[in-house]
């Protein structure tokens, strides 16, 4: 398990840059190859005999593959740990398309010819599931998928990238790890339900009160620690320490929850997005509003021995505690 | 708000014997972290639900059960009942019939058709109280997790089957024998007498049950369930942990020779009750 070395794209995203920070203070790890869409020089760590970083622009082919064929090879790079995904939900089109989904499938094809590399680990989202009213509460690795043909480019693409990945499992000479990580609430990861909660007041569709599964950003990279180090390949969810209602997310967040009918959140959330520019579309999310949809993590439990232990950080004490 | 544990423990700290609020607060119960289980079940909503519903137990239905030594008081146990009575009085009077006469305290999980989660307000208090939608996951993550699960095998034709055919058993659905083989869970009978009785219907409608989100919608004689005297009796569980193993499951036949042991008990307990009571209000 020691002299691993690791190559992490998405670097200038907060789960990226924790990620880099975990992997620095953990002895296992001789040299980390630290990827960023931005300028190195905004990277808010300095360069080290364990540490390098590079700007590559991930959507285009060349650069990727100078990356993994010059410096990835000359470092002599095992792993790679691939965690970048556009944000936004709002932005749509091919360019996204590419980075989101086409930029994996390359970065793979590069990965299985490149001869020191051997193990890839791409971090997906719960949000690949489907949510509704027929399917189990608790979510294993086999649950449906959202294959929806309305379903947003958000969604799509990051069902096409997870698929990407899954197809080669057992073809490729890659030991592939996908990790479905729950939504982890924090700014900068791309969580719909962290910018929902950005309002001071919340609707939520009156009459339902379903239970979700959120992550702190110090279990996302845990999880993607325990997969660095770990042989097994194959997909695995990764829930978060908190199970809760949405309305107890909302009062724990410091929000007022406001119950409305479900029939005007969409066109008031679509509405709140023009104005403010916030990113939470609710008719993507409409469904984990009203059915409940929790990750069921034991497979990576027994498998890469991934357990939450990192409670977010709540703004407000459980008032139930209190006393 | 309307769901917020703190109104329920207000209304139960007000009108709630003691007795009653210390069996919801020593349920077996697994906390995933705030308060509640992984499919929404409160301990504070289980004593509302025992608040909401005793009247009905014990005043307007006058509930009577025997056989509760039949229920075991540890690990996954399914019971399987007969439906009946156009709205599902019976799951509900079942859930606290349970509760109350177990030792410790266990909460039913009744497991409803797919609709009830959808249904606005209903379908987040009953999960508070236990309800999990009717998925094979959930059935099964409950049975791992050692719940003890109400079915009604006949499902939706059960509860709207014509007065005319009250007591007549509806086709078995075989899902609660294949998950019983599957997770090494006895089934327990149950027999529900009186709840065919409580509101015949003039019609059902599935055009109707539409317009609610219901796959049909009963139009009965009454507007309010009549009082009658329910009567519920527990049978000897059906051993299919020690009998079947797991394997068991895929195959269909025994499966089905679950399945129908199980109705073979139920319609046992059905008749034994018919024949014990001394009329429909009695």
């Amino acid at each position: 398990m020691s002299g691993l070395r690791v190559l992490v794209t998405g670097c200038c995203a907060p789960i990226g840059e924790h990620l880099v920070r975990r992997l620095l203070d953990d002895s296992r790890v001789e040299c980390i190859l630290a990827v960023t869409g931005n300028p190195v020089d905004t990277f808010p760590m300095s360069p080290s005999t364990r540490l390098s970083v590079s700007r590559v622009n991930l959507s285009s082919n060349r650069a990727v593959h100078r990356l993994l064929f010059e410096q990835a090879k000359a470092q002599k790079i095992g792993v790679v740990v691939h965690t970048a995904m556009h944000h936004s939900a709002t932005d749509e089109g091919p360019k996204v398309h590419a980075y989101n989904v086409d930029s994996v499938r390359h970065l793979m094809a590069l990965c299985e010819r490149h001869p020191t590399i051997k193990r890839f680990v791409l971090r997906s989202a719960a949000a690949v599931y489907q949510v509704q009213r027929d399917l189990p509460v608790l979510i294993a690795e086999d649950h449906p998928l959202n294959m929806a043909g309305h379903a947003p480019q958000w969604v799509r693409d990051r069902i096409q990238a997870d698929l990407s990945a899954c197809v080669r499992m057992g073809m490729s000479p890659l030991h592939i790890t996908v990790l479905r990580m729950a939504e982890v609430l924090a700014p900068g990861t791309g969580s719909q339900l962290f910018d929902y909660l950005e309002s001071r007041v919340c609707l939520q569709p009156a009459g339902f009160d379903p239970m979700i599964n959120v992550m702190s950003i110090q279990d996302a990279v845990g999880a993607l620690s325990d997969a660095i180090g770990a042989m097994e390949q194959g997909v695995f969810n990764i829930p978060g320490a908190d199970t809760l209602p949405v309305s107890l997310v909302i009062e724990r967040w410091g929000r007022i929850g406001i119950p409305a009918l479900g029939a005007i959140l969409s066109p008031l959330y679509r509405l709140r997005r023009r104005l403010t520019g916030h990113d939470f579309r609710y008719g993507m999310n409409r469904r984990s509003f009203i059915y409940s949809g929790v990750l069921d993590g034991s497979r990576a439990r027994d498998v890469l021995g991934y357990v939450p232990s990192h409670p977010i950080e709540w703004p407000v004490a459980d008032a139930s505690a209190v006393g | 708000m309307p769901f917020s544990p703190a109104i329920a423990d207000m209304l139960t700290g007000l009108f709630l014997s003691d007795e009653a609020k210390s069996r919801a607060s020593n349920i077996h119960f697994r906390d995933a972290g705030h308060g509640y289980d992984t499919f929404g079940m409160h301990p504070s909503f289980v004593a509302l639900g025992e608040l909401v519903v005793r009247g009905l137990y014990d005043r307007y239905f006058r509930v009577q059960s025997q056989g509760h030594h039949n229920i075991p008081g540890t690990g996954s146990v399914i019971l399987a009942a007969n439906h009946s009575g156009n709205i599902p009085i019976d799951g509900v009077l079942i859930w606290l019939d349970v509760l109350r006469n177990t030792d410790p305290s266990r909460v039913v999980r009744p497991i409803a058709d797919h609709f009830v989660p959808s249904l606005p307000y209903l379908g987040t208090l009953f999960a508070r109280g236990g309800m999990v939608g009717g998925s094979r996951g959930n059935a099964r993550s409950l049975l791992e997790a050692g719940e003890i699960l109400m079915i009604f095998p006949e499902g939706v034709p059960g509860i709207v089957k014509p007065f005319r055919k009250r007591y007549q058993l509806q086709e078995f659905r075989h899902g609660h024998a294949e998950l019983a083989i599957r997770h090494s869970a006895p089934i327990v009978p149950v027999g529900v007498v009186g709840g065919e009785e409580q509101m015949p219907a003039l019609f059902t409608s599935k055009r109707l049950g539409a317009l609610f989100g219901l796959p049909v919608l009963p139009v009965p004689l009454f507007p309010v369930p009549l009082p009658v005297r329910y009567h519920l009796r527990y049978g000897t569980p059906i051993p299919v942990h020690e009998e079947y193993s797991p394997s068991d499951a895929d195959d269909p036949a025994a499966v089905a020779e679950v399945a129908s042991r199980v109705k073979a008990g139920v319609d046992a307990l059905l008749k034994a009750g018919l024949q014990a009571r001394k009329g429909v209000f009695a």
